[in-house]
């Protein structure tokens, strides 16, 4: 197995690594750096829990060769709440009860960042659109789908992106 | 009178949720121990087939393998997964099948458990996974529970003839079924079976186990019923004593009733054993899936009388579960399908008889609605036939029909103490529009997208006493600031009940809901409890958090009645305070009360602290009635849920956002169950088919419709501040109201499940 040496930027922090080439992000990010609100719950890119941010951009850690990563901005759930403060899709989440088991909360969380700094006053449906890749099996999504309408309205009113 | 209630029935934060909001929370699958090995298993490729030779010697020698077990090392005693069987009565624990062992000695289904490795790393164990050599001899396999009872079909257990693993008669069978239909003016029959949903908890199953130097294990692992795993490991699996097990419960991805039955804790268990190390057995989608725990598919055919007046006159049920390879929850969940389905109307005439049967299929298991979903989808449509047959609306029809307060109950024999259904049905009718959108009986619509509008109702224990052994057992203690510990052992599988039981500590106690931490996860530390399934947490363990309450309540008076000189029963708490309730100056804090019991020089000290136990002995039903408005694509079958209204009985919501959080979540379920998720295994090779979220589709954000929610409260006699059940009633209803507003819409029924398109449209063509 090659190994090779990476930098991954991860939530504004670099990191050097020697890791095998075949690695993938998400075993890169839980196992080598402990970044475990990153979850693994299909591994076939079809359920989001392991969804990411690269570059702003929403991306499939269980999919995504960790080398392919190097020098680009990842953001996990762990860089949404930095300095203790949670991020107002965070606290949107917890003010609606949008969290039960909060499994896919993670990639829950930054589907709808990813969607609110694309489109801050999404409709209903273009929520609904956003987060139909991201599954979930506790909620019913119901009260997920009003928590990214409330953290939208809560960040147009000035709260940070 | 309505006591005044200052914490419970609000929609307050559960304390354990920012965790999850940050990543920081960690479940099973995120932990390691120092030092710990990987777990991984090796599969049968076979349906059924025999272990002529099976060599380990190469995947031995690989560098870093440090255990390869084979059936040939595992303990001799055969057990059965399901844990939730510790807390049967005898005479019905006899009824278990004990018919597995950690690693199976023949393989029964595509996927059966043939040898374990544990490595340093899954790379390593997967490699000597590869080495082993087993030499299998096929053998012939059946995959049809009714082809399995044939005469000369395989026998997939020895000494299981025709692969019948058990056979159930309903305890409340009564009166002459023949008879009562000869007197019917019509009878009805309808036969159709559920799907084996899958759980499809989002976290995958995995556990850690490591034996310390004294002969003590610890297992860490995502199951909704520690304590009874612990008994079952000590008594059926290892043969050692509970307290030599400590079983630790992280933040669980999802349950479902899915972790009701061992996945694979005894795996790793025995894997540390062998390797004298720590192992994590971790396993993937796809095994989940071709795995060990799915909703039992029941075949049922039911007959059902009625008078031309609308009278019910008798009901008969035959099931036939196919349990899988293995037996585990088959037998409990058919038993439970009739209790719940058989008692729900007035029928004065009952026959039910259940055959549990083997096939060489994946492991069925206990699902949320455990019995009641599958057993609604056939009766719900039953009574809409009957309904049809004498002409009655069949709102009018179900409330001419439903037990009243004073008559037997259905789960065990004794009078129903409380029943909101008529209320339920009344409101969530109202709520659809149902008098203006039921167009009545046999109307054909127009246009090529018809509508429909269908109902349906249930009633669900909220626990199942005097079945199981309803036992909780909670721990409370002050701390120095007035603040509470509280030790509980449910499974907070997501469901909030940490958040409502807290909520019931602090209003018991009157303390703030602030001031309540919970501690739970790790039988060492808490008492004897059941776990969390039946719908049961809320009331059982709630009623025990109260006992508990009560006596540090009374602790509390007592000491503050002496630094007051006000009568114990002259004093209040509220909010963290004693006061005397015709002089409120005269206060004490019971922080300063807590603290100085501790800290205090004069006297014995005492650190204030209570036990307290609940066992329930009566089932407390909940009931809710829904109303699904469908659109049907009469050119691709496509079947669109446009609305669906729910009218709960809950007695009392304890934290109202968490009872709806269960409902949404629960509908959600119900709505997979009832049209998308289509668990299948291949007939010919019995290979599962459906092994990842892309073939087996769970409902999305886009899947779900406009719904409303009716909470229903009135608080039952026996239910913590009058709280009844409500994790599971969510999925009930949902199958088989969409089932009956699909014949409203366009004049067919489909018998199982999911409705999807193809049968719809097979339906429409048979027309």
């Amino acid at each position: 197995m090659k190994k090779v040496v990476v930098v991954l930027k991860v939530n504004g922090k670099s990191y050097e690594l020697i890791i095998e080439s075949h690695m993938l992000l998400g075993d890169v990010l839980r196992d080598k750096l402990g970044l475990t609100g990153t979850k693994y719950a299909c591994g076939t890119g079809d359920c989001g829990a392991c969804l990411v941010l690269i570059d702003g951009k929403p991306a499939l850690s269980c999919l995504t060769l960790a080398v392919t990563a190097k020098d680009r901005d990842i953001l996990t759930i762990e860089g949404m709440s930095e300095g203790g403060n949670l991020h107002p899709i965070q606290q949107a989440f917890l003010d609606n009860g949008a969290i039960q088991c909060g499994y896919c909360t993670p990639g829950m969380v930054l589907s709808a960042k990813a969607l609110l700094d694309d489109n801050p006053a999404p409709s209903k449906g273009e929520v609904k659109e956003a987060l139909a890749s991201n599954l979930c099996r506790c909620t019913g999504y119901v009260k997920i789908v009003d928590a990214v309408l409330a953290a939208a309205k809560t960040m147009g009113k000035g709260g940070k992106s | 009178m309505e006591q005044e209630l200052s914490i419970v029935g609000k929609r307050l934060p559960r304390a354990d949720a920012p965790p999850r909001a940050t990543g920081a929370m960690q479940f099973s699958v995120d932990m390691t121990v120092p030092g710990m090995l990987t777990g991984r298993i090796l599969h049968s490729p076979y349906p059924h087939a025999r272990i002529k030779k099976i060599d380990t010697s190469q995947a031995k020698e690989v560098p870093g393998v440090e255990a390869v077990i084979t059936y040939q090392d595992v303990p001799k005693m055969p057990f059965t997964r399901s844990a939730m069987a510790e807390a049967l009565p005898s005479f019905a624990y006899e009824g278990e099948v004990l018919d597995q062992y950690i690693i199976s000695d023949k393989a029964r289904y595509i996927g059966d458990w043939i040898a374990a490795v544990a490595a340093v790393d899954v790379y390593t164990a997967e490699q000597a996974l590869d080495l082993i050599e087993v030499e299998y001899e096929q053998l012939p396999a059946v995959f049809d529970p009714f082809e399995a009872m044939k005469p000369g079909a395989p026998v997939i257990h020895e000494g299981k003839k025709k692969n019948i693993a058990g056979t159930i008669s309903h305890a409340f069978n009564c009166g002459d079924v023949d008879k009562a239909f000869k007197e019917s003016d019509f009878v009805v029959e309808f036969s159709g079976k559920n799907s084996r949903q899958k759980h499809c908890h989002l976290e995958p199953d995995s556990a850690i186990a490591f034996w310390d130097t004294n002969g003590r294990l610890t297992v860490i692992s995502p199951c909704q019923n520690a304590h009874l795993a612990k008994k079952a490991f000590a008594r059926r699996i290892f043969d050692m004593r509970e307290g030599d097990i400590r079983w630790i419960t992280p933040a669980v991805g999802g349950g479902f009733g899915a972790r009701l039955a061992f996945g694979v804790e005894p795996l790793a268990a025995f894997l540390a054993k062998v390797a004298c190390k720590p192992v994590k057995v971790i396993t993937t989608r796809e095994e989940d899936f071709a795995g060990w725990a799915a909703r039992t598919e029941q075949y049922q055919t039911m007959r059902i009388g009625v008078k031309k007046d609308g009278t019910l006159t008798g009901i008969e049920m035959r099931i036939v579960s196919d349990s899988g390879a293995y037996f585990s929850h088959s037998g409990t969940i058919t038993a439970v399908n009739m209790q719940h389905t058989l008692g729900l109307f007035r029928f004065p005439n009952v026959d039910a008889q259940a055959k549990i049967v083997y096939t060489n299929t994946p492991i069925a298991s206990g699902f949320r609605g455990y019995g009641n979903a599958e057993g609604s989808f056939i009766l719900q449509q039953c009574i809409d036939m009957l309904a049809e047959k004498v002409a009655m609306d069949p709102v009018e029809f179900r409330l001419k029909n439903i037990k009243k307060v004073g008559e037997p109950s259905f789960f065990i024999p004794v009078p129903l103490d409380h029943c909101q259904l008529e209320q339920c049905i009344r409101l969530a009718a109202g709520k659809i529009g149902w008098k203006k959108k039921w167009k009545g009986w046999g109307k054909e619509k127009p246009d090529r997208i018809k509508r429909g509008v269908g109902m349906s109702i249930m009633n669900h224990a909220s626990g199942a006493g005097g079945f199981l052994l309803e036992h909780s057992s909670v721990l409370i203690k002050l701390n120095e600031d007035g603040s509470a510990n509280l030790t509980v052992s449910p499974c907070e599988m997501g469901q909030g009940i940490l958040g409502a039981l807290s909520q019931i500590a602090a209003e018991s106690m009157g303390l703030c809901y602030e001031d309540i931490h919970v501690v739970t996860g790790d039988t060492d530390v808490t008492l004897f409890d059941i776990g969390s399934h039946a719908s049961r947490s809320t009331l059982v363990i709630g009623n025990a958090v109260i006992d508990a309450g009560n006596k540090i309540r009374k602790q509390l008076l007592d000491l503050a009645s002496k630094q007051l000189g006000v009568a114990a029963a002259e004093l209040d708490i509220k909010a963290g305070r004693v006061y005397a309730k015709s002089a409120m100056e005269k206060n004490i804090s019971v922080a300063r009360i807590a603290h100085d019991a501790i800290y205090n020089y004069m006297d014995k000290g005492a650190h204030i602290s209570a036990t307290g136990s609940f066992l329930s002995t009566s089932h407390n039903p909940n009931f809710q009635a829904a109303f699904a408005e469908i659109e049907v694509d009469t050119e691709t079958g496509v079947v669109k849920l446009l609305k669906y209204v729910v009218a709960h009985d809950i007695g009392r919501a304890i934290n109202p956002q968490s009872v709806e959080g269960q409902l949404e979540g629960g509908t959600a379920q119900g709505i997979g169950l009832a049209l998308t998720e289509d668990f299948m295994v291949d007939a010919v090779t019995g290979r599962t088919l459906t092994d990842s979220f892309a073939t087996y589709k769970i409902p999305s954000t886009l899947d779900m419709p406009e719904m409303d929610f009716i909470i229903v409260e009135d608080p039952a006699p026996k239910g913590p501040y009058g709280a009844k059940g409500v994790g599971e009633p969510g999925l009930v209803n949902v199958a088989p109201a969409v089932a009956n507003a699909l014949y409203d819409a366009v004049g067919v029924r489909i018998s199982t499940m999911p409705i999807s398109p193809e049968k719809v449209l097979a339906a429409l063509k048979g027309k």
